[in-house]
């Protein structure tokens, strides 16, 4: 007796029982990687939010400076001395010719004291003017307001010999180039 | 289990004398009655018609068998139970001497359905044609424990052909072979009374045969006898036998009851046991009667019925035995066992539905369990997030690189060319420090920026120094000593730094620290001269000479320390 007891436990419970624990854990497993899969994207998500909250913060800065920044690029690509010749030029065409006199332009391919450790390229230029305070700083003040990559490194400044009201100038710069 | 009733229905797994619809043949030689019993109404009725030829011919019973079903589905019934009266022969065996125990009842009752061979006296018998079963003689003093009773097998077929019919139609036909004279032997105590401290006889007249059995003075069996007729109306040595038996049993003067079990039995008998055993009480017993059964067949009836109450006299271990434990209701021509295993035992179908259940109770737990994790799937597929395309995310980190880099860019172009060393700024501070009618006559100004390089640093702190020298007058000295001050040469910075909007000339930004130096002498060169003759650009007007020195330092931590690093 009992011939079918086994056959019932084995096909009508063990069987059933172990296909659908498997389909339940195919399913559990199923939406754990969906889970998995989600999580991921979910930072990918919010690493996206973040980077384009953070892009756009950033953009507002970098669109003000934008157009700074593109005519710091020419300034500091062109060829510095040159560059100072014709500004100079250009300048002193605005200025009395007889309070501005430049007497000497030197450049040096070295880095300045200015420029100390500093990687990036940088040139020296040393320029001597005889002329009056005023017309001198005026002239000054154009050329660097054009040039803002020159920074002073020396200034001298002494009575000439002759006995006019002019004065002799020596400045040194060191301009940053790219 | 959807092709049959057996987990729905009981009936296939229940004894056919608990069924609530019996169909009772009875075979009796001559003569072959059927009766229709509802147990529920205790109801007897006629049965239909069965003749010798389909006893004897199972492919003839279906029709019958068909009928008997109807007619039970008729009457509200959800099985059968055929209960097969064997009343044609009856014959005993008894049992090897050494088996007698009284202790190994049930063993022998078991033993002797399965191995009959191995507990029979008889060594010639042959199992397969015969079929036996154990009765106990409870009577204390009895030769033997038991004996055996022997019915042939001839109603197998019949019994088969029946339950077959049953399963194929998926009604529960349930059959069940009694010997008759058992059966009988069970019901004389509701019907006899022996006289009180004598042993008695009950002689059971069957057509083709006589059985007597011989129940000691507390109505207890002793033994079983049977006489067969051949072919006459009783056995031709009856008075013999029942004399050498009375003779060795030691019984004197039994009481004897004469029992007729047939329509037509002998009647003469009564009388000739009258004149032969003149010392005991013969005594012919009438059956009660049972409506729709006649009184000579009463097996149907004391199998079928409920145990009636017996005769107070009569209630003797023997008759409470046979009922109680069913020593007389023994079914001789059980279902074969190789046909009873075609289909799962009671416990099997009760497993099945079960197990059937658990299957519903577990698939629905699995479709919950599903259910909420395709529910949490489409939750997680409806969230924005699924739909975003990582590649947006690459892009936009693309994007905030590209950001990065131009801002990075322009901090650096914006450190470098920050306001921190001009020289329009300084002739500002110069012209300032020194003001017109000031009592002082600068000759030489000197200024230089260096870096003050500290290797590792990520930027480059710088160092001012302006270096002057001039004459004074005695009006300029407090001045000078002002200046030579911290507050003094502080002021004079702030103010320049507001005046020109240079921020390099602010003391109080980060940490920037600014020495002077003021250091005055008498001019050697001085002519003291009247003051609306002196000019102010003779030195020797001027009484005094000075030197002043300024240092400032800017720290690397300052906003005008310079990027070491290169443009990125």
């Amino acid at each position: 007796m009992h011939l079918y007891r086994n056959s019932i436990m084995i096909f009508g419970i063990v069987i059933p029982t172990v296909l659908i624990a498997a389909l339940v854990g195919v399913s559990f497993v199923v939406k754990g990687k969906l889970a998995a899969s989600f999580e991921n994207k979910m930072a990918n998500f919010k690493t996206f939010q973040q980077g384009q909250k953070a892009g756009q913060a950033i953009e507002r800065e970098v669109t003000l400076q934008r157009q700074h920044l593109e005519r710091w690029d020419t300034l500091v690509k062109q060829d510095t001395a040159s560059a100072v010749t014709t500004q100079l030029r250009e300048i002193s065409e605005h200025l009395p010719s007889k309070e501005i006199q430049q007497t000497a332009f030197e450049r040096s391919a070295g880095k300045g004291s200015l420029a100390g450790t500093a990687a990036q390229n940088s040139s020296q230029i040393r320029i001597a003017f005889r002329g009056t305070y005023r017309t001198m700083q005026k002239a000054f003040l154009e050329l660097e307001t054009r040039m803002p990559q020159l920074q002073l490194e020396d200034l001298k400044i002494d009575p000439s010999n002759s006995l006019t009201s002019l004065l002799n100038f020596q400045v040194t710069y060191t301009a940053w180039e790219k | 289990m959807r092709a049959t009733s057996r987990a729905s229905n009981p009936a296939w797994y229940q004894d056919s004398l608990d069924l609530d619809f019996q169909l009772h043949i009875r075979t009796a030689g001559d003569t072959i009655t059927t009766f229709y019993h509802d147990r529920k109404q205790a109801k007897w009725s006629a049965g239909p018609t069965l003749s010798d030829e389909i006893l004897r011919d199972p492919t003839k019973v279906e029709s019958l068998i068909l009928e008997s079903v109807r007619f039970a589905r008729s009457n509200g019934a959800t099985s059968l139970g055929v209960i097969l009266h064997i009343a044609d022969e009856f014959a005993t065996t008894e049992i090897k001497p050494e088996l007698d125990n009284p202790a190994a009842l049930q063993e022998l009752r078991e033993t002797v359905i399965q191995d009959p061979g191995s507990i029979l006296e008889d060594t010639s018998i042959i199992a397969d044609q015969g079929t036996w079963r154990v009765l106990p003689y409870p009577a204390a003093g009895s030769a033997a424990i038991a004996t055996t009773i022997a019915l042939s097998r001839q109603y197998a077929p019949l019994l088969l052909q029946m339950t077959e019919i049953g399963e194929n139609g998926n009604f529960p036909i349930i059959t069940h072979a009694l010997a008759a004279p058992l059966v009988a032997i069970m019901g004389l105590s509701q019907t006899l009374q022996s006289t009180p401290g004598k042993p008695f006889v009950a002689i059971l007249q069957y057509p083709w045969f006589t059985t007597l059995a011989f129940f000691n003075e507390h109505g207890d069996l002793r033994l079983i006898r049977t006489l067969q007729h051949r072919g006459l109306r009783r056995p031709t040595n009856f008075r013999n036998a029942l004399s050498t038996t009375n003779a060795s049993l030691e019984f004197i003067d039994p009481d004897l009851f004469l029992v007729p079990l047939g329509s037509n039995v002998d009647p003469t008998l009564d009388a000739d046991l009258k004149i032969t055993f003149t010392n005991s009480r013969v005594e012919m017993i009438q059956q009660k009667a049972i409506e729709g059964i006649p009184s000579w067949c009463p097996e149907p009836g004391i199998a079928a019925e409920p145990a009636p109450e017996a005769v107070p006299e009569n209630t003797s271990h023997t008759f409470t035995v046979l009922r109680e434990e069913k020593w007389s209701l023994q079914n001789f021509l059980p279902t074969p066992k190789e046909v009873v295993e075609i289909f799962p035992a009671h416990n099997e179908m009760r497993l099945l539905k079960i197990a059937r259940l658990a299957r519903v109770a577990v698939v629905a737990l699995a479709i919950l369990c599903i259910s909420y994790f395709v529910f949490g799937m489409f939750e997680i597929i409806r969230q924005p997030e699924w739909a975003f395309d990582s590649s947006q995310a690459d892009i936009a980190k693309g994007r905030l690189a590209k950001l990065t880099l131009e801002k990075s860019k322009s901090a650096h172009w914006d450190n470098l060319l920050d306001d921190r060393s001009k020289a329009w700024s300084n002739m500002e501070f110069l012209s300032r420090l020194f003001p017109a009618n000031g009592g002082m006559l600068v000759k030489t100004y000197t200024h230089s920026s260096k870096a003050n390089s500290t290797p590792g640093q990520a930027k480059i702190g710088l160092i001012k120094e302006w270096k002057m020298t001039g004459s004074a007058r005695d009006e300029a000295l407090d001045y000078l000593n002002t200046l030579n001050t911290r507050e003094g040469i502080s002021a004079h910075f702030t103010d320049v730094a507001r005046i020109t909007g240079n921020n390099a000339f602010d003391p109080s930004i980060g940490n920037r620290n600014i020495v002077v130096n003021v250091r005055t002498q008498e001019n050697s060169n001085y002519k003291p001269t009247p003051p609306e003759e002196s000019s102010d650009a003779d030195e020797s007007t001027y009484p005094f000479t000075f030197d002043l020195t300024i240092t400032q330092r800017f720290e690397t931590e300052d906003p005008l320390a310079i990027t070491t690093a290169k443009a990125p």
